[in-house]
């Protein structure tokens, strides 16, 4: 099967300046990877270019399919908008719809069965600014997932949320790459969870991706050699 | 005062022959503002909703203080001035150009500035304080001009005739076009603008859209119902229908209710009290929102 992304000695940056480069990474059907560094490493430059919002600067990034879902951090959204439930999540499908177009039955029973899948169908009236961070978090995949997304990105999901939560939402990611063979890349900051939860991680730092299995790059001998700017011992 | 609301039904149906153009203006007005302030107040712009329409008069007064120079060097129709000031569409068409330069200009302005650094409160206090003076001066540069301007300000609509609302209606029905087709794409780049990116939605021009919708409806509600009108209907509905709202259909639909209710409720204060029209949607508008406060505090209260 051909590789959902493929990128090679590809940079991304701002304003003509690369912030990370040298990234060569294939991404699998089902491949679950964490996208950890240092702050101001490039992670988030790195993120966004993951996600197609910046182009390749150098070398090149092809994509084996066009549906990418996206799972942004929820402080990013203001409370201040009156949406229920039902229609944060029907959003995933407004990529489907043109013009005078509205939202169908299929759509909205579609939009019902993610929020069913995530365990928020019996909050679908509820407002959405009013639930817990983890649950905000639920509903904001189960709208990744009406994009019907073969990869999905997902930016901090589990900083703000109780231990609990953190354990659910990673649980959920990991039932859906197995169901659907969702290829999942997660930014964050929460290492032990990382380690706990994904395969391989992509250490992001002074601009440079490095690729490896999430139970040797997170140990803490090669945590402590990775943020003095040295490679693992045991690297890949 | 208590007399003339005894003798109402004599006195409106003489009110509605005489003034209809103007009602319907402005219910034309408080159909479409309220959902424009909507989109404002979600963004975080609602002081947009103060400074354009002041921008849009300032145009106004600008388009009477350049009219002389403008027929002179340039010509209009092959008017004179005189027949220009007497020419009722030529009026309204060469003010609303002029009101649609200033609150275009004014948007662009606000679009550049806020992405340069993203403070720009300061920078809208200073630019109303300034719009509000260059008003009264551009206007006092011209005779026609001081008394209309004066009028405008004061939210004197009655003269409204069938132009005027054709207009006004023809300029709403536009901006309710472009919300029923592209309502979703507003709240989507709104709401999330990444997510929105993802899935190949163009946020910079559904952003357009939005801020040409905006600038439509003042620049036409400015000449028409003037500042004060604009300035109640695009911010205090849809404050109001966020007290109630559940769902974003919800927040539309209390807020249109608001902006109609404040109209009528206005109309009726205005002839009734011997108001200003358009003060009076205002104060009516204001006047509309205290349940919803009242409601707040005691929610607030009881917990």
């Amino acid at each position: 099967m051909a590789p959902l992304l493929t990128l090679r000695a590809a940079a991304f940056g701002y304003a003509g300046r690369a912030v990370v480069r040298g990234v060569n990474l294939s991404l699998e059907p089902g491949d679950f990877l964490g996208i950890i560094g240092p702050n101001g490493g490039g992670k988030t430059t790195l993120f966004r270019g993951l996600l197609g919002l910046l182009p390749a600067m150098e070398g090149t990034l092809e994509r084996g399919t066009a549906a990418f879902g996206y799972v942004p951090q929820r402080e990013q959204l203001d409370p201040i908008y009156p949406l229920s439930v039902e229609e944060v999540a029907q959003m995933g499908a407004f990529g489907r719809l043109r013009g005078l177009r509205t939202l169908g039955r299929v759509e909205r029973e579609a939009a019902r069965e993610e929020l069913r899948r995530v365990g928020m169908l019996d909050r679908a009236r509820d407002q959405f600014a009013n639930l817990s961070g983890g649950q905000r978090q639920r509903v904001l995949v189960a709208r990744a997932l009406l994009t019907h997304p073969q990869v999905l990105l997902l930016d901090e999901p589990t900083s703000g949320v109780d231990r609990l939560a953190q354990e659910q939402v990673i649980e959920l990611l990991d039932e859906l790459r197995r169901e659907r063979g969702i290829a999942i890349l997660l930014v964050s900051h929460q290492l032990q969870l990382v380690r706990r939860a994904v395969r391989e991680v992509l250490w992001v730092a002074d601009g440079r991706v490095l690729r490896g299995p999430a139970a040797e790059l997170l140990e803490p001998q090669s945590l402590d050699r990775l943020y003095a700017g040295k490679p693992p011992e045991s690297g890949p | 005062m208590s007399a003339s609301i005894v003798q109402a039904p004599v006195e409106w149906a003489r009110v509605l022959e005489l003034f209809h153009w103007a009602i319907l203006a402005a219910l034309c007005a408080g159909l479409v503002c309220p959902l424009i302030g909507c989109f404002l107040l979600l963004r975080r712009t609602g002081f947009h909703g103060v400074l354009l329409p002041q921008l849009g008069a300032t145009g106004v007064a600008l388009g009477f203080a350049i009219l002389p120079w403008w027929i002179e060097h340039v010509g209009l129709g092959g008017l004179t001035l005189e027949q220009a000031y007497a020419d009722p569409h030529a009026m309204l068409n060469w003010h609303i150009a002029w009101a649609a330069l200033c609150t275009f200009g004014g948007l662009g302005w606000l679009l550049v500035a806020s992405r340069r650094d993203g403070r720009e409160t300061g920078r809208v206090a200073a630019a109303f304080a300034v719009a509000s003076a260059a008003t009264l001066l551009l206007a006092q540069a011209s005779p026609y001009g001081a008394e209309f301007v004066a009028e405008m300000l004061r939210g004197e609509i009655l003269a409204v005739g069938v132009h005027e609302f054709e207009t006004i209606a023809a300029a709403g029905g536009l901006v309710l076009a472009l919300f029923a087709l592209f309502h979703r794409d507003f709240l989507l780049v709104s709401y999330d603008r990444e997510f929105g990116l993802v899935l190949g939605k163009r946020a910079i021009a559904f952003e357009a859209v939005l801020m040409a919708v905006v600038g439509i409806t003042i620049s036409v509600g400015v000449m028409i119902v003037g500042p004060l009108v604009l300035f109640g209907l695009l911010v205090l509905p849809p404050l109001w229908a966020r007290r109630w709202a559940r769902t974003m259909g919800g927040f539309y639909a209390w807020s249109v209710a608001y902006g109609l209710a404040s109209v009528l409720l206005g109309v009726w204060a205005s002839f009734a009290l011997d108001w200003p029209l358009g003060a009076a949607v205002v104060a009516a508008g204001a006047l509309l929102g205290l349940p919803g406060l009242a409601w707040s505090s005691r929610t607030r209260a009881s917990r």
